[in-house]
């Protein structure tokens, strides 16, 4: 590749960004290395290698780079799913690198010696009203989209109170866990109670949830060895503290002691 | 001529001289746009009432600048080519604004959950539940696991910026395609600008879907093709290597897309000889994307057959049912679900009829023009087949089965149709008397087109946002359907589920489980039914489900709308009877999770 200075370029772009996207943990210093090495590098480089010494226009060019930027996307998976290791970071970079490399070499080696003519390449002339403009038009629409992605009260919409009831996964002894969400636009309280069978013991809970928040209560279950018995939650809410609000159930088999 | 006039151009070329140029004018012209739709997209979050005045009008303040300027003579190459592009990302920008959260439309979830699946198993072809032939067309998902694996955003992240790359290239590709075909990068600008009235252009053709990215990989191989047409027989050669890299990357993209690039191929094929033209005919790409195509069908996809076959036929039976009075014709501006009745305003409804019209008078004046240039460039005879074949597709519309098919047919015939309309635009707009009212009328024109054409597209109620998260109390807070899913993803990842339409999806991505809804187990029928029949739970069980999701909202069967927040009021407020749930209690089922209007209901707790 000597003398191709644009295919130099190329090929340590990818080795940075495949170095940046696999190492650095920030996800917006990895987008910016992540997107020329996974479309603009290789397709670059692909439209090098099927040009050659041919020069193209910067509106073909920009057409050529997607095109096969992209495809090479679509295509690429298909090769590594049946490759050692599969889809991962590594291999993803690995490969795009391996296409950076291969297709500039095809380039370099179509193209021959370089013929010392620029890229044809002008730069545009900017005045310092348009770069103002650019500027301001950048920042109105940073506006536009840090406004777009800011959740806004929406004081028409009904948030809920979500009821659930699974078995305890790291209880000592047989257990449920039963949570309670709120999804509702305010503070909310609720009386909470368990029933483990007809005849067991009701547990009461009272908790107060701010909007957002979560509390999960582990409930033991005491049922005799082999005997299945329903469990039943029922949440009230305090403003309507004798209407049944939400209710879980759950059926649930007594197992020997010492097996939790 | 006067002093006065001599003295008036010599002012405005010092203005310009000194001024900011057109081009960066029109950049902050189109970001006040994009602001003014994201200040209604916000109304409409919050619960208010705004008028959608003001979003069109920040639709307008995007398309019109450019469509002046792209429209004028004395205007350069390059830059008529960087307002194709900024028209292609900030008309994209617009749908990003919509939903800057989540993916909502309909088979954004599916698509979310296969780039997930990718991640997760390292691999590819790993089923979908709720649209299985997706999975045998992996090149989105592909091209988003790169995304994801390199830059650690979530598919929904990865998604967005590969769509938008994918815009992106369809404009740039309908303009060097345009500009080769016509020999005019004026008319290419013009007829970019009037393909954006195309009913898919500003929404569906941007939904994270399959088809979003092939269809604008068709349109770039088909302009490499024109490229190749017209370069010497030694650059010929290298056009056609990005030929066949797009054609193997739209094969395993999408199957209608592969299917649509055969055809068009295949018909360039026959038109080619047809006209007796010198240039290399195009059959052997043709033959290679059949061979593929076909190959594709067979080896990786063969339930491709089974998904497209009854979508199809169904067409075809739908027609024939509404032209002999079999079936009552589908009412225009009406929603495909039943659970929503939106009424689309007069003005959006006259809007969306003078598209139509306007479409149909641009393509009468510039079929001639057009077609005249049909002995050198064979892909004029392709586009004026094309823009006619349009029109027929409009007649879809009125059968029920038939109007998606015709809807999506439209995103590849409104490529010829627009390069027709563009003679017709481009003829009026030449000098002569009226020049300024001409071109004043002639953008009327143009925003008349596009309007209608994202009015044909999306339903009404949805054109602006709706709120699926919020704050309250200082937290961010997301909609019932949502919680759920969340919630599903947290405690219950490996679970199955039988669900509605929305919920479905919404479990599928992002919850990241597994859920089947609609036709399949008779899921659709289950759900709404105040009773059961004693063969239904034990065949969702049998089927492998350990869940079944029970929504009171009937919203939740409509997957573009089921996943925001219940607004009590709105179009879809409507609630299934109390019995339609009760019905799984009855039947002694375990209630795993119950918030209100969703219950979630334990297939294999039973006493």
């Amino acid at each position: 590749m000597r003398g191709h200075r644009d295919l130099r370029w190329v090929c340590l772009a990818a080795i940075v960004a495949a170095l940046v996207a696999a190492l650095v943990p920030w996800e917006v210093v990895r987008l910016l290395a992540a997107l020329p090495l996974a479309v603009f590098l290789p397709g670059y480089a692909i439209t090098a290698a099927a040009f050659g010494s041919q020069r193209l226009d910067p509106q073909r060019l920009a057409m050529l780079v997607l095109l096969c930027g992209l495809s090479l996307l679509c295509l690429g998976g298909l090769v590594l799913n049946y490759l050692p290791g599969g889809l991962r970071t590594v291999t993803w970079a690995l490969l795009l690198v391996l296409a950076v490399f291969a297709a500039a070499r095809g380039a370099a080696v179509r193209r021959g010696k370089p013929d010392g003519r620029g890229s044809g390449w002008t730069r545009p002339r900017l005045r310092g009203f348009d770069v103002a403009c650019v500027a301001l038009a950048a920042a109105v629409t940073a506006g536009a989209l840090v406004f777009a992605y800011t959740p806004l009260p929406a004081s028409k919409a009904v948030g809920s109170t979500a009821l659930w009831m699974l078995p305890a996964e790291d209880a000592a002894t047989s257990a449920v866990d039963v949570g309670v969400i709120s999804a509702e636009q305010g503070p909310q309280r609720y009386r909470l109670e368990v029933q483990v069978g007809e005849e067991g013991p009701l547990r009461r809970y009272r908790l107060a949830l701010d909007p957002g928040e979560e509390r999960v209560f582990e409930v033991p279950l005491e049922i005799p060895s082999g005997k299945k018995a329903r469990v039943v939650a029922s949440l009230y809410d305090s403003e309507r503290p004798h209407e049944l609000y939400r209710r879980v159930t759950t059926w649930t088999t007594g197992s020997p002691p010492g097996e939790g | 001529m006067s002093s006065r006039d001599s003295r008036a151009p010599g002012r405005r070329q010092r203005l310009l001289a000194t001024g900011p140029s057109p081009l960066a004018l029109i950049v902050l012209g189109a970001a006040v746009g994009l602001l003014l739709c994201a200040y209604a997209n916000a109304l409409s979050r919050e619960g208010g009432d705004p008028t959608q005045l003001v979003y069109w009008a920040g639709v307008l303040l995007v398309v019109v600048p450019i469509a002046a300027r792209i429209g004028m003579e004395d205007v350069s190459l390059r830059e008529r080519f960087a307002l194709a592009a900024l028209f292609a990302l900030s008309l994209y920008a617009i749908k990003v604004i919509r939903d800057p959260f989540l993916f909502t439309f309909p088979d954004e979830p599916i698509h979310a959950y296969n780039a997930n699946q990718a991640m997760l198993h390292h691999g590819l072809f790993n089923g979908n539940p709720i649209l299985p032939v997706t999975s045998g067309y992996p090149g989105l998902a592909s091209a988003t696991s790169a995304l994801m694996s390199l830059t650690g955003m979530s598919s929904f992240g990865a998604g967005v910026i590969l769509i938008g790359l994918a815009r992106l290239l369809l404009v740039l590709a309908l303009f060097v395609l345009f500009t080769r075909v016509s020999g005019s990068h004026r008319l290419a600008g013009l007829a970019v600008v009037i393909y954006a009235g195309s009913s898919n252009f500003l929404y569906w053709g941007v939904q994270y879907s399959y088809e979003s990215l092939s269809l604008p990989l068709l349109v770039a191989v088909l302009a490499a093709l024109a490229e190749r047409e017209a370069a010497g027989p030694r650059l010929a050669r290298s056009w056609a290597a990005p030929i066949v890299l797009g054609t193997m990357a739209v094969v395993v993209t999408h199957h209608l897309t592969s299917y649509a690039l055969v055809i068009v191929l295949a018909l360039l094929a026959v038109i080619y000889r047809l006209v007796r033209s010198p240039k290399p005919n195009p059959w052997p790409f043709a033959v290679f994307a059949a061979v593929l195509a076909a190959g594709w069908l067979l080896v990786a996809a063969p339930n491709t057959v089974d998904y497209l076959s009854p979508v199809l036929s169904g067409a075809v039976t739908s027609i024939w049912n509404t032209i002999f009075g079999a079936s009552k014709a589908r009412g225009l501006f009406q929603s495909p679900s039943s659970a929503v009745v939106y009424e689309t305003p007069f003005l959006a409804r006259l809007i969306t009829l003078a598209a139509v019209g306007l479409l149909l008078l641009g393509y009468l004046a510039g079929f001639r023009e057009a077609w005249g240039r049909r002995a050198k460039r064979p892909f004029v005879v392709l586009f004026c087949l094309g823009g006619a074949a349009f029109f027929a597709t409009l007649a879809l519309r009125l059968a029920p089965e038939a109007w998606e098919t015709g809807n999506r047919a439209g995103m590849y015939l409104f490529i010829g149709l627009a390069f027709v309309v563009a003679h017709a635009v481009l003829r009026l707009m030449r000098a002569g008397p009226r020049l300024l009212l001409r071109r004043a009328a002639l953008l009327a024109c143009i925003a008349v087109v596009v309007v209608g054409g994202a009015i044909a597209g999306w339903p009404w109620d949805s054109q602006l946002a709706q709120p699926t998260r919020i704050t309250a109390g200082g937290t961010e807070l997301e909609s019932e359907p949502i919680t759920l899913a969340r919630w599903i993803g947290e405690r219950l990842p490996g679970g199955k589920f039988a669900a509605a339409d929305a919920d479905a999806r919404m479990i599928l991505a992002p919850g990241e489980a597994r859920a089947k809804t609609g036709d399949a187990l008779a899921i659709k029928t289950i759900l709404p039914e105040t009773s059961l029949s004693n063969w239904e739970l034990p065949s969702l069980r049998g089927n492998g489900l350990g869940y079944i999701v029970a929504d009171r909202r009937k919203v939740a069967t409509d997957p573009g709308r089921g996943s925001f927040f219940y607004v009590p009021g709105s179009e879809g407020d409507a609630l299934l009877p109390r019995a339609a749930m009760r019905k799984f209690g009855e039947r002694r089922l375990g209630r795993t999770y119950d918030s209100g209007n969703i219950v979630v209901f334990d297939l294999r707790d039973r006493p």
